[in-house]
């Protein structure tokens, strides 16, 4: 089940700090509008960035065509789909040191379009798509001493790493071509940047290029990482193995529905990636299960009657499922010691559970007999409300659980990253009985090779301790 | 930790300490720990013991336990203190006794039975405090006599 980052005290007591509260919503907003995209790299071990909007690809460049009699930071020219193109090592071109390419491997690069041409770029490697918004870039300050300040749009601090815009229109601008005014360049170099190009081309005519480079047409690929990369920002949602093959057709859709819509593919809003994510969660997530997923429930349960049925309900967030389950285990098991264990680090949705009020026809009319109905609503009986432990825990931190017969997770992988996945299904692993069984998310799957094995049942993402 | 176990401890030291020091208290966001934490200088500590196991700790700088102390003794009309000494400690004693107290009741009229154990103060530098295997409730307070922090430690007696 979902859990959104960030606690709030405000339901547990009427009164609150409004301390700090300013600068939380700051962040907040910066972090709600992203209008800049910038495709990073490295050079000579900093962090760069280019505004993706000059980027025309992503590519690998394999073998060029030398040109004579230019500076050693143009490698080259190379045909891009008939077009010719100067190639341009940033690396030399700004006097970073590099490890020299072993021969025959390609070179990481950007294809950059300007204003006026296109131009390839070679750099260290490609990183990845980072959307950040305008309001955090940063003047250039004269510590990056690397690069010439004239050449520099701005920093930008994102995920604890400062990146670096380079303002790509000014470094390879024409003006600057005229052979008295070179800043990028060290002072021994005569020669602009842009005139390779021609040189290039007339080149061209007289000795064809020799081997087409590799070049990718990226922009699906680099889209795609910026949703994996978006859909952590706003939503918490780590796009990992669990979960990669739903996200990726669920990408195909969305592409596909945006473009039908006309609207940019990219999330702008943590609502665009909560309107990714809205197939994703498993059936009656945020509500009492139904008559038929219950049912369903009911079917992975073991049908000799056990005097003890223990339960741990890892991120029950508002505790739906946990009334759910123990009316399905209540009505399965009468009898026997049945117990639930409800952890969620959502301390204001978890403080809730306990005292949950409701309206009556909300629950499929099988549960109705175990709730009680007061002023304000319906709530469960003692009967159900008993066999439940709601407990403000987070899931990666030691718990002190007795062994359990099930361990019920929905959708509670995808919200934690890959090294805390380890974390809690190795939680997860310790905690159940043998023969016991975890159910994840409706569209999360485990590797087979992990401590677990599938079981096919009437709903998927179950499986059992190996 | 059990849910209806927070706000009890969340509103007795809110109240407690804005009744005897008559300050405003504001309270950060509550949050959990289960790694070792580095405590400010003096510690406060009141064990728990009954329908569960674990403890209490109040954390605060030498300086915030001076100063509290000192809030504490003038509303009785008592000598201020300079240094932590034995009626300083005595005075922040007393203040984890009132408010893991008032705890205790709130939790007994939920119908939980909690005993508590006499506290006991430790004061130093550079301290850390640990418990494997139990999760933390960390309640962060600031008075103007500086920050405090409830951090309250409690399992399920198996």
């Amino acid at each position: 089940m979902q859990t959104q980052p960030g606690n709030s005290v405000e339901s547990l007591a009427g009164r609150r700090i409004r301390n700090g509260r300013s600068d939380q919503s700051n962040e907040q907003d910066r972090v709600e509008h992203i209008d800049f995209k910038m495709v990073t790299f490295s050079l000579g071990g900093k962090d760069y960035g280019i505004d993706i909007m000059k980027v025309a690809e992503i590519a690998k460049f394999r073998t060029f065509t030398y040109v004579p009699n230019t500076p050693d930071f143009v490698r080259g020219v190379y045909n891009l789909r008939g077009d010719i193109i100067s190639i341009i090592d940033l690396r030399k071109l700004f006097n970073l040191s590099h490890d020299e390419q072993a021969e025959g491997e390609a070179y990481d690069g950007l294809i950059i379009r300007l204003e006026e041409n296109m131009l390839g770029v070679i750099v260290d490697s490609i990183a990845r798509v980072v959307g950040i918004s305008r309001n955090s870039i940063q003047p250039p300050h004269p510590i990056f001493a690397d690069v010439n300040l004239k050449y520099i749009e701005g920093v930008v601090e994102y995920n604890d790493r400062l990146y670096i815009i380079l303002d790509v229109e000014r470094i390879f601008a024409r003006e600057e071509r005229k052979a008295d005014e070179q800043p990028v360049f060290d002072d021994t170099r005569r020669t602009g940047v842009m005139q390779p190009t021609e040189q290039a081309v007339e080149e061209e005519h007289a000795q064809p290029v020799q081997a087409a480079p590799e070049a990718t047409g990226a922009d699906p690929a680099l889209s795609f990482e910026f949703i994996r990369d978006t859909l952590s920002t706003f939503a918490g949602f780590h796009v990992t193995p669990v979960n990669e093959t739903w996200v990726r057709q669920r990408y195909e859709e969305w592409s596909r529905d945006r473009k039908a819509e006309n609207r940019d593919v990219q999330f702008e809003s943590a609502e665009d990636a909560q309107a990714f994510l809205s197939p994703f969660y498993s059936p009656d997530t945020g509500r009492f299960w139904s008559q038929e997923y219950s049912r369903r429930v009911r079917s992975l349960l073991p049908d000799s009657q056990p005097t003890t049925f223990f339960v741990w309900n890892a991120g029950c967030a508002g505790g739906y499922e946990s009334y759910s389950l123990a009316s399905v285990l209540v009505s399965e098991y009468g009898d026997a010691r049945i117990k639930i264990w409800a952890h969620d680090k959502n301390l204001m949705q978890v403080s809730s559970a306990p005292n949950l009020v409701f309206q009556a026809n909300v629950l499929p009319p099988e549960f109705r007999e175990y709730t009680v109905t007061g002023t304000n609503g319906s709530s469960f009986s003692s009967e159900i409300k008993d066999r439940i432990v709601f407990e403000y825990h987070n899931v990666l931190h030691s718990n002190s659980l007795p062994a359990v017969d099930m361990v019920l997770a929905r959708d509670l992988l995808s919200f934690l990253d890959r090294s805390e996945q380890a974390v809690f299904l190795e939680h997860a692993a310790e905690k159940l009985k043998s023969g016991g069984i975890i159910v994840v998310g409706e569209h999360e799957r485990l590797d087979d090779s992990s401590l677990f094995e599938a079981v096919q049942t009437e709903i998927s993402g179950v499986y059992q301790l190996r | 930790m059990r849910v209806e176990y927070i706000n009890p401890f969340v509103e007795s030291a809110y109240s407690v300490i804005q009744e005897v020091l008559g300050v405003e208290v504001k309270r950060g966001d509550l949050y959990l720990k289960s790694t070792s934490m580095p405590v400010m200088g003096v510690a406060a500590i009141v064990g728990l013991a009954g329908d569960v196991e674990g403890r209490v700790l109040f954390d605060m700088s030498k300086e915030t336990a001076i100063k509290i102390a000192n809030g504490m003794l003038s509303s009785m009309d008592m000598e201020p203190i300079e240094t932590l000494n034995d009626m300083g400690r005595a005075t922040i004693t007393e203040l984890a006794n009132m408010i893991t107290g008032q705890a205790v009741t709130k939790l007994h009229d939920l119908g939980f039975t909690f005993d508590l154990t006499p506290p006991a103060i430790f004061t130093g530098d550079n301290m850390e405090v640990s418990d494997p295997g139990v999760e933390a409730l960390i309640v962060p307070m600031d008075i103007p006599q500086g920050r405090v922090e409830v951090n309250v430690a409690v399992r399920e007696r198996a």
